[in-house]
């Protein structure tokens, strides 16, 4: 894009065109949506998973009618501080996405039911959150749904799933972020070593919804097989997510390392279990990630920090796996102590001008050392590179004003997904959608 | 009326789901794919029934095949690749070569997908790119991974999970408030989102061609896959403010903390709206909380001053209580509640055996191995596992004969040129050692073998 395009490969594109092509093929503006023809029917409650999962069904263009009771989801309340706008929390606006609200209360209101079970036979995908046999029991459940309307995909979240003896045994227990990482096994990894004070040694929390945006995803794509199905046959199914797993399932390493090892890692700190070095170190204005876990790329490394002296040290020429700890943090110090002289700027420079003659030379075996300046979501969020490609969206709520969210997650060139409209109003849609759906 | 639990348990029976059919019948993937990022939206399309071919260089292979956790193997394999690239088929081809480019777009003629993550411009200039493979096959759906997408100033830099957690702000975000240390997420997170998001686009992209003809070209950035994660941006713009470091914390419920139990082991609590924090406080005797104007509503309940004060009084409660009484607790009353598991406890949990996400499975080459099955559980077209990982070239003949209709001969030919190859002695790309491959069906595709 820009004429001094920095060349980290040996095969950037010649001329400078590509950058400027792709992002035209890449505008969403006047493309077909995908799911122009797919009507969700998103009725979960308390559980941002369900409502992820129906922003990313929205985002690719399917009608989306969020259905709560007249006092609104639970979830509107579901924000960092309690902070709102006008009664509307910050996670619930940033997925307010392409949505139609409509109010019933299924939860204690008959009449309501019959009216959601009206829609759902025109529906492709419903998505819900009670207690599993919930709604079975109110006669809205999958078994009932799908007599009238055999394509039905029938999306359920919860916290052990909908089928097993625990899962029965635990049916009343919701599902939240913080359960479904501790019950995945996310902050096992995370935090301190065990020598060091309380609670830094403590299993760590990781400080966004991993447990909730790993269950929405995994709804999201397990629905989309679904509906791949449908399409092929005209055959609906339940997908079931269950948010003690969702992670772990998603990562798939811990019940490998927990069956072949026959116990539980320990926690390591701000080191990787498998790549050294791979992770982040002081610098003189903050901090800069650092990954270099090639043999080549940790030699280069060397070079850049003036520290080559360290390279035929028996404890890094072939074993930089830190099994041993005490050994790897070692190098930590020894490399951090080079990374406080420069700053991030200075770090980044040094490792790129050597990235750069490394691409092009055949004799430096390539090493890539990366190192990155540790940035804060607010600094993101002004890096150039999310400005030309978008992935930043200002959007404008009739009621709630303007704001700011993470869109465009993906560049498709015929069939992107992209945000429309943000709506957060309670019941906003009710009439539009009695006179395009329940007319009849 | 049958009872739910046993309509559901015939529904989803884990016994019966090999035989049940597959969504992705007759898709065929191409996969340049290195890593995690890439082989993991391969993977997903294979577990629900595509044919993915893996193709990797001869004697090099992937360079995640020795990536093992601490430099430990499994039978001369890395235990944690068989979940990252199962069910697929292994090709080792030498893409320098001619020979080797004309095999790729005979087999581009019939794939419905490609996938690729090196560096940008690379797959182009190997003559393997969207640009190339969409002239042999227009219907192609091509998938591109990268770091920080396929344009844009920074498209070039190389990158890895941490990167994308560096570049994102996730990373950030892991920690303890005035302190300097920051953890990233762990298990390469950054990765495995991002491959999960991959494969949806390209789903969407499969759903939009049956409808109307047409592939596409792909540009998924693992950075923004991670971008759309965060509230943390809305939050800024709204408030000027950033969320920041909350330790164990999540500043979105109250009580929501891990803490300590009675009996030394770490525990969640949380309590997300009012009826769960009315469940809570009447089970551990304090009903008079859910009246207490500081926390009887959702919204006063989080505000900081109030949240010290309610989280300082479960610490209290949840010290004086083990571990299994809080959660048999929270089952009964209905608040959420979970021990923090970690891989022991996941590889051995009854309940994730019985439900399938974890599976005990029994493989012709490398025998009896616990991986993970699938993070949603589908009742009509589940996800399966039908092999695990296989050394370098193992399907190099079923490849080429099966698919491309090739001949032994022809096979020894490109043998012979060095077009196609096999592993070296290194562990995680060679067979067990004790396994005879010259009795392997498979690998002999074709061939007589005795048994």
């Amino acid at each position: 894009m820009s004429p001094k395009e920095e060349i980290y490969t040996r095969h950037a594109a010649k001329g400078s065109d590509r950058g400027k092509i792709l992002a035209e093929i890449m505008n969403a503006e006047g493309k077909p949506e995908v799911l122009d023809d797919i009507l969700v029917l998103d009725v979960s409650s308390a559980n941002f998973a369900g409502i992820i999962c129906a922003s990313f069904l929205a985002e690719f263009g399917a009608e989306v009618i969020k259905i709560e009771p007249a006092d609104g989801d639970p979830a509107r309340q579901i924000t960092p501080f309690g902070v709102t706008v006008k009664g509307v929390g910050i996670p619930f606006m940033f997925e307010g996405r392409n949505k139609r609200y409509m109010t019933l209360d299924i939860k204690n209101n008959p009449e309501d039911r019959k009216i959601f079970a009206k829609l759902a036979k025109k529906a492709a995908v419903v998505i819900e959150s009670f207690p599993p046999g919930e709604m079975d029991s109110w006669g809205i459940g999958y078994r009932q749904l799908s007599v009238d309307n055999p394509g039905l995909v029938y999306i359920a979240l919860s916290a052990y799933g909908q089928y097993t003896d625990k899962a029965k045994e635990s049916a009343n227990m919701p599902d939240t972020d913080i359960t479904s990482q501790a019950g995945s096994g996310l902050p096992a990894q995370m935090g301190g070593t065990p020598n060091e004070p309380e609670p830094n040694s403590w299993p760590l929390r990781g400080g966004m919804w991993a447990g909730w945006y790993v269950s929405g995803l995994s709804a999201v794509l397990g629905g989309t097989v679904a509906l791949i199905h449908r399409q092929n046959t005209g055959q609906g199914q339940m997908v079931d997510v269950a948010g003690m797993d969702a992670y772990s399932s998603m990562v798939g390493m811990p019940a490998t390392i927990g069956y072949t090892w026959e116990k539980a890692r320990p926690r390591i700190g701000v080191l990787d279990f498998i790549l050294y070095p791979y992770g982040h170190w002081k610098c003189k204005d903050g901090f800069v990630a650092i990954a270099a876990p090639r043999d080549h790329d940790f030699r280069a490394l060397l070079k850049i920090l003036g520290l080559w002296e360290q390279e035929d040290d028996w404890r890094y020429s072939s074993d930089r796996i830190p099994d041993i700890l005490e050994q790897a943090l070692h190098l930590h110090k020894i490399i951090e102590g080079k990374t406080l002289q420069f700053t991030s700027d200075e770090l980044v420079k040094m490792a790129l001008n050597y990235s750069k003659r490394s691409a092009r030379s055949k004799w430096r075996g390539g090493g890539v050392p990366i190192v990155m300046k540790l940035m804060t979501p607010e600094e993101a969020m002004k890096n150039k590179q999310w400005q030309i490609r978008k992935a930043f969206q200002e959007v404008e709520d009739e009621k709630l004003g303007k704001y700011t969210i993470s869109a465009n997650f993906v560049k498709m060139s015929e069939s992107p997904p992209r945000v429309k409209w943000v709506s957060s109003e309670i019941g906003k849609d009710n009439e539009y959608i009695s006179k395009k759906y329940l007319n009849d | 009326m049958e009872d739910y639990f046993s309509y559901t348990a015939k529904l989803f029976n884990p016994d019966e789901a090999n035989q049940k059919p597959e969504a992705l019948k007759g898709i065929r993937v191409l996969d340049f794919s290195h890593v995690i990022f890439g082989p993991i939206a391969a993977r997903l399309l294979a577990d629900y029934g595509a044919e993915v071919i893996k193709l990797e260089l001869p004697f090099y292979g992937d360079l995640w095949r020795p990536a093992t956790y601490w430099g430990k193997y499994w039978k001369h394999s890395n235990p944690i690749w068989h979940n990252i690239t199962k069910n697929k088929y292994f090709l080792s081809v030498n893409l320098q070569l001619k020979q080797s480019k004309e095999l790729i777009y005979k087999m581009a003629e019939g794939a419905d997908v490609v996938i690729e993550n090196f560096a940008p411009g690379t797959a182009d200039a190997w003559g393997i790119g969207y640009e190339k493979i969409s002239q042999i096959n227009p219907k192609i759906v091509f998938l591109s991974c990268s770091t920080y997408g396929q344009f844009g100033p920074m498209r070039y830099f190389p990158g890895w999970d941490l990167l994308a957690q560096g570049a994102s702000g996730v990373l950030t975000l892991n920690g303890y408030p005035d302190t300097d240390i920051y953890y990233k997420l762990p298990d390469y997170v950054g990765d495995f989102v991002p491959g999960n998001f991959g494969a949806l686009a390209i789903l969407m992209a499969l759903y939009h061609r049956k409808k109307t003809g047409k592939g596409q070209y792909i540009d998924m950035a693992q950075t923004e896959g991670l971008m759309r994660l965060l509230y943390h941006y809305t939050y800024h713009s709204v408030t000027k403010e950033a969320i920041g470091r909350t330790g164990n914390t999540d500043p979105t419920m109250m009580p929501a903390s891990i803490f300590k139990t009675a009996d030394d082991k770490f525990l969640a609590l949380a309590c997300a709206t009012a009826d769960q924090f009315k469940n809570f406080a009447g089970a551990i005797g304090k009903a008079e909380w859910a009246t207490d104007p500081r926390f009887a509503s959702t919204l006063e309940r989080l505000k900081p001053e109030n949240a010290k004060a309610l989280t300082a009084m479960a610490v209290d409660w949840i010290k004086s209580k083990s571990c299994a009484d809080i959660v048999k607790l929270a089952d009964e009353k209905g608040f959420p509640a979970a021990e923090v598991a970690d891989d022991y406890s996941i590889a051995y949990d009854e309940w994730r055996r019985k439900r399938g996400s974890v599976v005990l499975f029994k493989d012709d080459v490398y025998g009896n191995l616990v991986i993970a099955g699938p993070s949603a559980q589908l009742s009509g077209t589940p996800s399966r596992t039908k092999w695990l990982a296989r050394p370098l070239g193992y399907h190099n003949r079923l490849v080429l004969k099966k698919f491309l209709g090739m001949s032994e001969e022809e096979i020894q030919d490109l043998e012979k040129k060095k077009v196609i190859g096999t592993f070296d002695d290194r562990p995680g790309l060679k067979p067990p050692v004790y396994y005879n491959l010259s009795e392997d069906p498979i690998y002999n595709y074709g061939k007589e073998v005795r048994k």
